[in-house]
């Protein structure tokens, strides 16, 4: 549990404030442009898999009644499969979602062979959302691709229109562009005095403004399509986090159990050996040299203590006795008493709640109040306790100087990690120049 | 001086038998959990020969958590005129407060570490038998952190900060002069200066000043 | 993985099965001990009136006259917010109506379920709840998660089901209630059963996932449990064992250090004393460590903690273990503890004369093999040591398996997950 803390105060980069508001920066913005990008490459995407996915299945189906029909349409839900792969990195990439790989296909009670393979492919719900999507993609993509290439080149056209104005009267042989020309019904309107080209770039500017959130609003529903229809299930993905999380629970026993074999090695067994050879040299010393045995007997005396000292330190390390005495109230003010910032502890929960969760919810605090007085330079500190709808709620505040975040590698992240692996959640905000106030939540067991 | 010992450990029970026999204390009875110790002395109680100190383990059968600070509250109500002693291998600031309840008469609570300081420890068992009271110095200094009073606190000299922690473990003023290796007398204006700084009324007698000083913290 | 979870699966089935079974079992001893109570007392006085039903058979009429109005209810409720939500989904309000709906669906089922467990003794497990984390990111999220849910959308269609089937048994129980006394029992068994069929086809968590999500949390509440109280195991350990000797030894110290120079006998005799609690407390803590994690496992690794294992044991153990490199700490750790109590189990009561301990890989599994020539008879009943350890490796979806007939050899298998060291 030695971890680092030092890294999670002072680091507040990219917190900058930026001085130029969001409406003018988007259209300039990296992200507009990627998402314009993705929507570009939709529309050909798109076909190829509207194309295939159709054909394919129809195919399949048509040809059922034979035997062919259930290697084709397996190899259609393969080929989906496998554009829906391209469409996530593509998503991934431009659109920057997070979106884990859905279950592979798995013969069930672990059969091998191509033909259970093959039984599972066709019955996964994930292979026939992918049809889903390529069928539903297509006319969005038409549609996301059109309004986006429209609004996008013609506002740029638009505000752009003063920088390549003079190009129609030298080149072209008109005073300005051409607006509501109709065949047969006269010339319409040149733009080419001052004003009406100020008015030009003005609309222009306005559609070049407008047309980032138009983007990113259709992005979103991209996003959800590809997340809804493309990614892992839910219970997929609650399967895979409750394995990751059975993981974390587990490594971190152990870790803890070699965490307390190393320290009682290192701490109180290898004073113990001093000691043991301290009494063994004053008892051959007793009778030749009574000062000199007085001296070790003296000395083994103190060691004996110091090892003492340290199995209680390691003891309330492993679980404090109080924790399973009297609960969490107690635990937690005997522990703001030994805090070397003044903390002031308020417990208010209807009953005591499992061992294990009373025990994560000590040490969490434990850490965090050790972050504090480590680290934070605070002058005082505030820790509540409370139970709120089947959750058990920790707040730690202190008025540091801030700056803590749980950014990878750092002891909070490692305090997060522990607690997300038992559906809990830890939230940190810490504003640079404080104060942290952080609010961790487990589940209530009684 | 008579003595009940509760220590679940053989070995412990044994030792401590031994040192306090060692020192001319009559070790009465010695018993291996709460409620032998609650029915050894209620049993001593009715013969008339109530012993003038209990010393108990905080963890013993059948629970193994807090059976020893549980029966000195309990025995500590029945017979006013009994002290207690409470041994533990961790002091909890919580404990000390349940054992203060009601009247700071004749209560210890240490560390079971401070049997090594043979005499010290004695002398801690014969001052709360004398109605006296022996706190550990790690429970004091978490009255002293805990204490809602840190600013009048902050306004102690370092010196007086230590004779107020020696003061509220238990000690009189000449174990305190001892400890310091200073004199009396300079305890003395010690204390005075200390209990002005504290807007505590001047008393007279050792006792009554360690609870002035408990109270104090505690509030 | 999927063979390991299939596998489990059948023995949680049987696991759940045993227990209905003793359900039926004991209500079949009643009877038989009332008529048997009967007969003996014939002669001297009258049996004591009593129902001609057993109370199983009660509670499943209760249950079938209870069908007309939850299936009144149920059918009232499903079709009013299907309508109402299908036919505003046009417009945009429909879409919440009909996930508010959904919710109410699920809590429909959950009432159902309850009411199976309660007069048809059917235990059904909750269907998983709506993951967490839609919640608190929005409303679209919710509404999204909350309109797919299958668990609602099969409830809704036990909603529709059961009206005319409700009706009937109502009815169909109501008239042999009046007038068919002797085949109310039959018809109340037959038709509660389709019932059952009923709750446990459509109101179950039906899916392969689910039932590998309520294993999971539960093999995590395992897992945490354990290594709570693991740490509390330690506490109490060094408090009442190195701790306590600690203790005595200090004070014997302070007291020889008294008396060193005025009475060197005594002191010298106290000093050995105290040499003497040293080397235990040394021993015990010692002990107490390998039992937390020996060091020699971080060092060394399986092979060499096993050989010492297997040296510490009153049986000649042969230990092979037959590893390319090697696993995750915490698989590590497990495996070790697994066969270090398999070891002292058959020092212990297997009255064995040889013992064999093998170690090997297979694909993406750890494999333990302990095999002892002693009486058998070992088995995974609950309460005996053997169960604690089937039930730790199930909860890294391990496996454990006793082969141990009366009269022996006993042969005990455990699977482990592989895991490297640089994945883990």
């Amino acid at each position: 549990m030695a971890m680092d803390y030092g890294r999670d105060y002072g680091r507040a980069e990219a917190r900058r404030a930026h001085r130029v508001p969001a409406v003018l920066r988007a259209p300039l913005e990296g992200r507009t442009w990627r998402e314009f990008l993705y929507l570009l490459l939709s529309l050909p995407m798109a076909v190829l898999t509207f194309s295939f996915a159709v054909t394919m299945t129809t195919a399949g189906v048509a040809m059922l009644i034979t035997f062919v029909g259930v290697p084709v349409l397996a190899a259609a839900l393969v080929g989906v499969r496998a554009l829906g792969a391209v469409e996530r990195a593509r998503a991934r990439s431009l659109l920057k979602l997070e979106i884990s790989e859905p279950e592979p296909v798995r013969a069930p009670n672990g059969k091998r062979g191509l033909m259970p393979w093959v039984g599972a492919l066709l019955k996964s719900g994930v292979s026939w959302r992918h049809v889903l999507y390529a069928l539903l993609h297509l006319p969005w993509a038409i549609g996301a691709f059109t309004v986006s290439v429209v609004m996008w080149s013609v506002g740029w056209a638009l505000f752009l229109y003063p920088a390549y104005w003079w190009m129609y009267p030298t080149w072209w042989g008109q005073p300005g562009m051409q607006i509501g020309a109709e065949p047969g019904h006269g010339a319409g309107l040149f733009v080419d005095n001052p004003f009406e080209i100020g008015v030009t770039c003005a609309a222009g500017l306005a559609l070049v403004l407008a047309t980032p959130w138009v983007i990113r609003g259709l992005a979103s529903v991209d996003r959800l399509m590809v997340s809804a229809l493309l990614g892992p299930s839910r219970l997929a993905e609650r399967v895979w986090e409750l394995e990751e999380d059975r993981g974390v629970v587990v490594d971190t026993a152990a870790a803890d159990l070699r965490r307390i074999e190393r320290d009682l090695h290192d701490g109180a067994q290898a004073r113990l050996v001093a000691l043991a050879m301290d009494l063994g040299l004053a008892k051959e010393k007793l009778e030749e040299d009574p000062e000199a045995a007085a001296r070790m007997v003296d000395e083994a005396h103190g060691e004996v203590k110091l090892a003492l000292q340290e199995l209680r330190d390691l003891a309330r390390g492993i679980h404090p006795a109080i924790l399973t005495d009297r609960g969490l109230g107690p635990a937690l003010s005997a522990l703001a008493a030994r805090c070397t910032v003044p903390v002031q502890a308020e417990v208010d929960l209807p009953a005591r709640p499992a061992a294990a969760i009373e025990g994560i919810a000590y040490f969490t605090v434990s850490e965090l109040l050790q972050n504090i007085s480590k680290h934070s330079g605070a002058r005082s500190a505030r820790v509540d306790v409370w139970h709120s709808s089947g959750r058990l709620m920790l707040q730690v505040w202190d008025d540091g100087r801030g700056g803590a975040s749980t950014a990878g590698g750092s002891g909070l992240a490692g305090l997060a990690e522990r607690l997300g692996s038992v559906d809990g959640l830890l939230v940190v905000d810490s504003p640079e120049g404080g104060p942290t106030t952080v609010t961790a939540e487990l589940p209530w067991r009684g | 001086m008579r003595v009940v010992i509760a220590e679940d450990s053989v070995l412990l029970r044994e030792g401590l038998t031994r040192l306090l026999t060692d020192r001319g204390h009559d070790v009465v009875a010695g018993v291996g959990d709460g409620e032998a110790l609650i029915k050894a002395i209620r049993e001593l109680a009715d013969e008339g020969a109530l012993p003038d100190v209990v010393v108990a383990d905080v963890r013993m059968p059948p629970t193994h958590t807090d059976e020893g600070v549980r029966a000195a509250v309990q025995l500590r109500k029945e017979h006013p005129g009994l002290g207690v002693l409470v041994l533990s291998q961790y002091v909890e600031e919580q404990y000390a407060t349940e054992l203060l309840a009601g009247s700071s008469t004749g209560v210890g609570y240490l560390l079971k570490d401070r049997v090594a300081e043979v005499r010290e420890f004695v002398d801690a068992v014969v001052r709360v038998a004398r109605g006296g009271t022996a706190l550990d110095p790690e429970v004091v200094a978490q009255l002293l952190g805990r204490s809602r009073k840190q600013d009048v606190l902050a306004g102690l000299t370092p010196r007086e900060r230590e004779v107020l922690g020696l003061m509220a473990e238990g000690r009189t003023n000449s174990a305190v002069a001892k400890q310091l290796v200073v004199s009396d007398g300079a305890v003395e204006k010690h204390v005075s200066n200390i209990f002005l700084k504290l807007g505590l009324s001047p008393s007279d007698g050792d006792h009554r000043r360690v609870l002035a000083v408990l109270t104090y913290l505690r509030s | 993985m999927t063979a390991s979870s299939a596998a489990r699966s059948t023995s949680s089935t049987s696991h759940t099965s045993p227990s209905s079974h003793s359900i039926a079992n004991s209500s079949f001893g009643d009877e038989a001990r009332d008529g048997a109570g009967d007969g003996a007392a014939g002669g001297d006085r009258l049996p004591p009136a009593r129902f001609a039903f057993g109370a199983r058979t009660w509670k499943e009429v209760a249950h079938l006259l209870l069908n007309l109005p939850e299936a009144l209810a149920g059918f009232l409720y499903v079709s009013l917010w299907l309508y109402a939500g299908v036919l505003t989904s046009l417009t945009v309000i429909g879409l919440p109506l009909l996930a508010v709906g959904l919710m109410g669906a699920r809590a429909l089922g959950r009432l159902e379920r309850r009411r199976a467990r309660a007069l048809l003794g059917l235990r059904i497990e909750e269907p998983s709840p709506l993951s967490r984390q839609s919640r608190g990111q929005g409303f679209f999220p919710w509404l999204w998660t909350t309109l797919k849910d299958p668990v609602a959308w099969r409830t809704t269609l036990y909603g529709f089901i059961r009206l005319p089937w409700g009706v009937l048994t109502f009815a169909l129980t109501l008239c042999l209630l009046l007038v068919g006394w002797p085949l109310l029992g039959y018809a109340a068994r037959g038709m509660t059963n389709l019932d059952r069929a009923m709750v446990r086809g459509l109101l179950s968590p039906s899916s392969e996932l689910e039932r590998r999500i309520a294993e999971l949390e539960e093999d995590r509440g395992v897992v945490v449990d354990t290594a709570a109280a693991d740490l509390r195991r330690i506490e109490r350990d060094l408090h009442d064992g190195a701790q306590a000797r600690l203790v005595a030894l200090a004070m014997g110290l302070g007291l020889a250090k008294e008396k060193v120079l005025e009475d060197p006998e005594a002191a010298a005799r106290m000093v050995d004393e105290a040499h003497g609690e040293v080397k235990l407390a040394l021993q015990e803590l010692r002990d107490l460590a390998r039992g937390i994690h020996p060091a020699v496992l971080t060092d060394r690794g399986l092979d060499a903690a096993l050989s010492s294992v297997a040296a510490r044991c009153t049986v000649p153990v042969s230990v092979s273990v037959d590893l390319a490199e090697r696993p995750a700490p915490a698989i590590e750790g497990i495996a070790y503890f697994t066969v270090s109590e398999l070891l002292q189990n058959i020092s212990k009561h297997s009255r064995a004369r040889t013992a064999e301990v093998e170690l090997w890989r297979k694909d993406r599994r750890l494999l333990i093999q302990v095999r002892d020539d002693g009486r058998g008879g070992a088995s995974t009943d609950s309460g005996s040591g053997l169960a604690g350890l089937a039930e730790r490796l199930g909860s890294v979806d391990g496996l454990f398996e006793v082969d141990s007939p009366p009269g022996g050899p006993t042969v005990v298998t455990a699977e482990l997950p592989w895991r490297g060291r640089t994945a883990g």
